[in-house]
């Protein structure tokens, strides 16, 4: 089985940590690296939306687990995939 | 003949009976989640975990997942991985140890004629493979000089022994009484810890200690050099040992010498660089690191390394998410590969 992203929308506090923290949105985009949201064209891993973590593209995802060490509360993960 | 699959806690074995036993044996431990044994297996049977996802959180699966139904154990997996941790047996002998197979030539060994027992070597291995037993001289036979203090004079102040930087001075305090109305029972130099430094004759307030340094008055000369040998022995535990340098570089005395089993080119693209530290986490070798600023104002460059150190296994470059890290395998160390089958193999892991 595969190792993965994977999101827990009921855990997220929304606090955003995972979104500026992950190096391949901050790759894609300076406002992410610089603590903001994306713009509309930018193409990123997670987001959060409405206060609730929302996967948009996982295919970008290296797997670094940089994300899941800087979620407070669990919420994202690199875990084994059905 | 029929293949199996053994998996004991994270350690895998793919075992395959028939005319000839062969067993393929993978120890979790060692693993640096590299990626050469996926990189060089020509039936695309191993998978390797990311390495981002094994150092930074808990997982309960191995570093590489071994298909048994894909596997012939045909042992190029266990030729190519620089760090032991696979290994396949033919007959119940490592294949590594047969003339037939090419075995990567790596060692790391320190000379016990030219070791001082310093520990940089023990500190600095990122592995902690290196164990440096050392045996120390006795301090009283590296001083010499003499001691006394005149109990009639001393007034139990315990300033000698609370100075002493080599506790050596012990006063028996005690609760005076009216029969013996005195503060300490006694005070007791430890011959054996004094090293003459002469800070308690400095201190005592009443002048009661009577002490001299022989060797500051007259050289050493009655210094026994035998007596100031340093004995040990080192060890090098080459199951955990990944051949990166260190101890070869570190040594301020020349001892270790290292042979590493690839040669090649590491590149780091700083624009690209995130600064995730999944690589420095990954890297089994220490050589990757986030400098500091030296001053306020100043930037270091984002992620350093230093090719010292670097095998050139490609942990690294597998663990980067963004692509920001390069690794060129230029030339495999090995003994001679007899095979062009196995050439080959060995070739398709020094490209990209």
């Amino acid at each position: 089985m595969p190792i993965g992203l994977k999101l827990y929308p009921e855990l997220c506090h929304g606090c955003g940590n995972c979104v500026i923290a992950c190096p391949v949105n901050s790759a894609n985009s300076p406002e992410i690296a610089g603590g903001k949201g994306p713009t509309d064209d930018v193409e990123v891993i997670m987001i959060v939306e409405d206060g609730e973590i929302t996967m948009r593209n996982s295919g970008l995802c290296g797997k670094c687990g940089t994300c899941a060490e800087s979620c407070p509360v669990d919420a994202i993960r690199l875990e084994e995939l059905e | 003949m029929e293949t199996t699959e053994l998996i004991e806690g994270k350690d895998i074995s793919v075992e395959r009976t028939g005319e000839e036993e062969r067993k393929l044996e993978f120890k979790d431990a060692l693993c640096a989640s590299c990626g050469l044994c996926e990189k060089i297996c020509p039936v695309s049977a191993i998978e390797v975990t990311p390495a981002g996802a094994m150092v930074r959180t808990e997982q309960d699966v191995s570093k590489i997942d071994i298909d048994e139904n894909k596997c012939v154990l045909c042992g190029m997996c266990s030729c190519i991985c620089p760090f032991e941790a696979l290994d396949l047996k033919i007959g119940g002998e490592s294949i590594k140890d047969m003339e037939e197979y090419p075995s990567l030539l790596k060692s790391a060994k320190i000379s016990e004629d030219t070791c001082i027992y310093c520990k940089a070597c023990e500190t600095a291995c990122p592995q902690d493979a290196i164990t440096i037993a050392r045996q120390l001289p006795e301090r009283a036979k590296l001083v010499s000089g003499e001691i006394e203090i005149d109990k009639e004079t001393c007034v139990d102040c315990g300033i000698c022994e609370e100075m002493c930087p080599a506790d050596a001075i012990t006063l028996e305090h005690k609760f005076p009484s009216s029969d013996d109305p005195t503060v300490s029972s006694d005070i007791i130099v430890d011959k054996d810890k004094c090293v003459y430094c002469l800070v308690c004759k400095k201190a005592c307030p009443v002048d009661a200690i009577k002490a001299v340094c022989r060797i500051c008055s007259y050289g050493d000369y009655d210094i026994n050099p035998e007596d100031s040998e340093i004995v040990g022995s080192s060890y090098i535990d080459d199951e955990l040992c990944v051949n990166c340098g260190w101890c070869q570089e570190i040594c301020p005395v020349d001892a270790a010498e290292v042979t590493k089993p690839f040669e090649g080119t590491l590149t780091l693209n700083q624009d690209l660089c995130q600064g995730c530290e999944t690589c420095v986490m990954a890297c089994p070798c220490n050589v990757l690191s986030f400098p500091q600023s030296t001053e306020p104002g100043k930037k270091p460059e984002k992620l350093h390394k230093d090719e010292k150190y670097c095998i050139y296994c490609g942990a690294c470059q597998k663990a980067c998410p963004v692509g920001a890290i390069d690794v060129e395998r230029t030339k495999i160390n090995s003994t001679p590969v007899r095979s062009k089958s196995w050439q080959k193999a060995f070739d398709s892991v020094k490209t990209k």
